[in-house]
This record gives structure tokens, sequence and C-alpha cells, in this order.
């Protein structure tokens, strides 16, 4: 019995000296910035000066001033453009290369490689496959006889040729979940409704979705999330531009921070873009939740 | 019918070609581009083969540009970076796992709310932290936020753990082993996979990090390479050769790493797309 509660103390003491780094990391480094992001973005503070209590003066400002509803615009239109190509093409590779043999893998391998690319090195190679003189794209548009576009400083063109970029970089990283996903549908469910005289079709609608719903889940959820963080290849490409036209928040937040030192601002937008990024996520959860019938984990 | 096979396969052979081309062109070409003078890439096609064969545009980014400090900067930061953060999550992971104490069901969910938090969002705040510290503009600076284990890490460790059968562990400690013993001694030996892939996942998240490096850091001798990279694009973009070479050192490093652990990095995927 004595023992028995030494032993359970030893362990208590041993489980806080365990847990206490990562505790300190976690509170220090993640709970306490979200405290402050919400407490600055009342603050009209450039770090030099005394910082003054404004209220919801940021908020209004940086709609008003800094083009956060433009901004906001961008980057709902840059999810728009990224998400559903991107997760089509992870479902559509991932059933095409979902068989075994050793060409298969191969470029199921090839695949993955951008994911581990330096964001930032990959974006100076898109810029130069698609600048407009000497560029690879052009080259060969100009070889059919066609002048292509200044990609990266058209209006039109920047954003899409931006998020191509990160489609290339990510797609193959989720076909990954979407084979793992794939790969845990028992081959008899496809059996049963084959016999049934199920087209392939019909089985992908109402077998193959329905059973991938978690994963599908997943790569949504994460893939939004980081796509409306997007920064490194908007950053590197274009750096906000040409004008506003790939002014991601993401962008805006680091110019009036980092380069405006206004603080308060930067932090306004830091919420706001955290609220959307939170409502979105819970959205999507909702969603599929109630779509799915059975326990999601 | 055995013609509609053979057609079927070929198309599938052919549609996997175009793809593997469309991942790996662009490698290739920014590759032979590296070891061009600049009036070729200028002048030539990117398939071209190189004409004039040279390794001046890596002699000049590393002689004249600091391209080596990068390097360093950013093997040492990755290095210190992953180290702390398996170690630490693994030690909290275990705790969270296999011990008992109060407050663990409350402190893990505060860790999976911590989860759901966006990079971004805290940059201002810990920039502001940071230079209230004096750390901004130090080494300190770019890996102390991510040292001490991230909650993701933590997360996916613990699940991993759960897993571990209960009597190895109890045997152990009825053997009279302290805990960090049965950690380093039982558990250590066990998680290996886990172990590896969050390595992996630490090292590839060092390595390409770009916003906080790029906040956190001002002076030449601090920079890591993905921010040497982007202000090289931007102070020299039209010198493609310094560019593309400096961008292909940032990547052979995780090439290298790919082609090493490739079983464990698609393992690593979808034990993280297991555990969502």
């Amino acid at each position: 019995m004595a023992t028995d509660t030494g032993n359970r103390r030893r362990q208590r003491l041993a489980a806080y000296g365990l847990l206490a780094p990562s505790l300190f990391g976690v509170t220090v480094f993640l709970a306490v910035p979200i405290i402050l992001v919400i407490a600055f973005s009342f603050l009209r503070w450039n770090l030099l000066n005394a910082p003054e209590f404004v209220g919801l003066a940021n908020y209004v400002d940086v709609f008003r001033y800094e083009g956060a509803g433009h901004a906001l615009w961008i980057t709902v239109l840059y999810v728009l453009l990224n998400i559903p190509l991107q997760t089509a093409l992870a479902l559509g590779m991932a059933m095409l290369m979902n068989r075994t043999g050793r060409f298969t893998s191969v470029v199921r391998v090839l695949c993955v490689l951008p994911y581990l690319a330096t964001p930032v090195a990959m974006a100076v190679v898109w810029q130069w496959i698609f600048d407009p003189t000497n560029g690879m794209v052009n080259t060969l548009l100009s070889a059919v006889g066609i002048t292509g576009p200044d990609w990266l400083n058209s209006n039109m063109w920047a954003l899409p040729v931006v998020a191509f970029a990160n489609i290339w970089q990510y797609v193959g990283y989720n076909m990954l979940f979407f084979l793992a996903g794939l790969q845990a549908i028992p081959a008899q469910v496809y059996e049963a409704s084959s016999i049934d005289g199920a087209s392939r079709f019909r089985q992908f609608l109402h077998i193959t979705l329905p059973l991938l719903r978690p994963t599908l889940l997943f790569v949504l959820v994460t893939g939004v999330i980081g796509s409306f963080q997007v920064f490194d290849t908007v950053y590197v490409m274009t750096k906000g531009g040409p004008g506003k036209a790939t002014t991601v928040m993401n962008q805006l937040i680091y110019t009036s921070g980092f380069q405006g030192f206004r603080i308060g601002a930067a932090s306004a937008l830091s919420v706001i873009l955290f609220l959307i990024i939170l409502a979105v996520t819970i959205a999507q959860f909702t969603y599929f939740r109630k779509r799915t019938v059975y326990e999601m984990v | 019918m055995f013609i509609n096979q053979i057609a079927r396969r070929t198309a599938y052979v052919l549609l996997l070609v175009v793809i593997a081309a469309v991942f790996v062109t662009p490698y290739v070409f920014a590759v032979m581009a590296a070891f061009k003078p600049l009036g070729e890439i200028q002048s030539g096609h990117a398939w071209d083969l190189p004409q004039h064969f040279t390794f001046d545009n890596f002699t000049t980014i590393f002689g004249e540009y600091h391209f080596g400090d990068y390097l360093l900067n950013t093997a040492g930061v990755t290095l210190i970076l992953a180290v702390g953060q398996v170690g630490f999550s693994l030690m909290g992971a275990y705790a969270f796992a296999r011990l008992d104490f109060p407050g663990r069901e409350a402190i893990f969910w505060g860790y999976l709310m911590m989860l759901m938090v966006p990079n971004v969002v805290t940059m201002i705040p810990l920039y502001v932290m940071m230079s209230k510290a004096g750390a901004v503009n130090t080494y300190w600076a770019l890996f102390l936020p991510y040292v001490f284990g991230t909650p993701y890490t933590v997360f996916l460790m613990r699940q991993y753990l759960l897993s571990i059968p209960g009597e190895v562990i109890e045997a152990a400690r009825l053997d009279g082993c302290s805990e960090l013993r049965i950690l380093t001694r039982v558990v250590v030996p066990m998680a290996r996979p886990i172990i590896v892939t969050a390595t992996i996942i630490a090292v590839i998240f060092g390595w390409n990090n770009f916003l906080w490096p790029l906040i956190a850091t001002d002076s030449n001798a601090l920079q890591t390479l993905t921010v040497g990279i982007a202000n090289f694009n931007s102070n020299f973009a039209a010198q493609w050769n310094l560019v593309l070479a400096g961008s292909l050192v940032a990547l052979i490093p995780m090439v290298v790493l790919f082609v090493v652990f490739q079983k464990h990095i698609v393992n690593s995927v979808n034990v993280s797309g297991a555990s969502r």
C-alpha cells in the first residue's frame, strides 16, 4: 500500500517533468501569442512609441485603408482556384495509381517529390519557366504560333499561375492520403456491387466517395487551412503584384506588420484570417458529420 | 478483346509518363540551367543540354554571396529544431499516453485546441515577444518557437505510444526502473518508426520554413537558405543562373533525404492521415 502511493507520486512527478518542456513551448509560443494577437489588435502601435488603445478602430481601418476586403477576396479566389482542382486531381491520380507494379510505384514517388522541395526554390523555378521572353511555357507557345502573355505581370494570369505552382507542389502529397484511403476499402464491396451490375461510375459515386469521406475531410480541411495561409509562393513569384492582383491576406499581414510596423493593423488582419479559417473548418466538419453515417475518428 | 487490352495498357502507361513528366521536368530543366552560363539560359531553350557546362554559378554564389553561411545556418537550425522537437514531444507524448496524473485530460485538450491555430496568426506576437526579449536577429530566434515540441508531434506520438502493450512498461516499472529509464530503454526502441516519422516531418519543416526566418532575421550572417534565395531572387531576378543554382543547393539535401527515407516518408504521410 505504501509503495503503491509512493509509486503513484513518483509517476506523477515524472509526468510533470516529462511534460514540462512541451507544455512550456505550447504555452509560451502558441497560447500566449493567441491572447497577445487579440490584445494587439485593439492597439495603435509601431513598437517604438507607447501603444495606444483604439478599440475596434483597426478592424475598421484595415478595411478602409489597407485593402483588407480586396485581400480577402483574392485569398478566397485563390482557395477556390486551388482546392477543388487539387483535390480532384489528387483523387484522380490516386485512383489511377491504386494498383501494384514497379512503374506505377515509381511514378507515385515522383509525384510526392515536390512536397519536399522548398516552396521558395520551386517558386523561383516556376518564375523562370513562366518568364515572358525566354521561359519554357512561352517558348513552347511561340513554337505553335501563339504569343504567350507576361504571366506573372498580368492581372488576369498571375493568380492562376501561383495557384498552379501550389497545386503542383502539394497534389502528390494529397494523393498519398487518398491512396491510403482507397486501400482501406475492402475489395469485396466492389465485387458485390459488380455482381449486382453496378457501372464503374455508379461504384465511384456510391462506394468510393462515401467510404473516402474521412480522407476527403482530412485532405480538404488541411488543404483549406494551408491555402488560406499561402505566402511563400506569392512572396517569391509576385510579391503580391502586379498592383494588388495577388495580394493575399498573409502578404498583407506581412507588409503592414513588418514593413509598415503597424502592429495593431497586422494583428487585426491576423485575427480576421484566424476567424475565417476557424469558421470554414467548423463548417466543413459539420457538413461532413451530417453526411457521414458511420463513426468518424 | 486482346487488342483492346493492349490499347488500354498503352493508354495507361502513356498517361503515367505524362504525369511523371509534369512532376520531373521542372527539376530537370532547373538542374541543367544551374550548369549553364547566363547567356545560354537567356538565348537557348530550357530543354537544351548545357553547351558550355560550368560550375561558375555555384562558385559565384558560394564565393561572393554567402551561400555557404545560409547552408550552415539552415542545417544548424534544422538539426537543433528536429532534435528538440522530437525529444520533447516524445517526452510529452509518453506522459499523456502512459502516465497517470491530475489534469491530464484538461492539458491534453489544451494541446488539441492549439493544434488548430494557424501558423501565421502567432507571427506578430511572436515577433514582438522576441523583439522585447532581445532575441530578434539572433540564432535563438530561428529555432526557439519550434524546439520545445509541437501539439501535432505530441499528438502523433501519443497515438503511437498507446499501441505499445502496457505489460512491457508495467514489467519494467515492477523491476524498479524510473520513468525516464523506461522511456529511454523500453519506449524509444519500440517507438522507432514514429520517431523517424516525426524527425522527417521536423526536418522538412525546418529546412523549408520561410515566413518566420524572414521576419526574425535581417542580417546576412543569420539568413537561412529560403530567405537567402528569396532575397537573391528579388535582387538579381535577371540572373537566373545564380538564382537557380541557389535553388538547386536548397533542393539537393531534401531530395537525398527523400531517396534515403522514401518508404518512411510515404508511411509517415499514411500515419498522419490515419491519426486524423
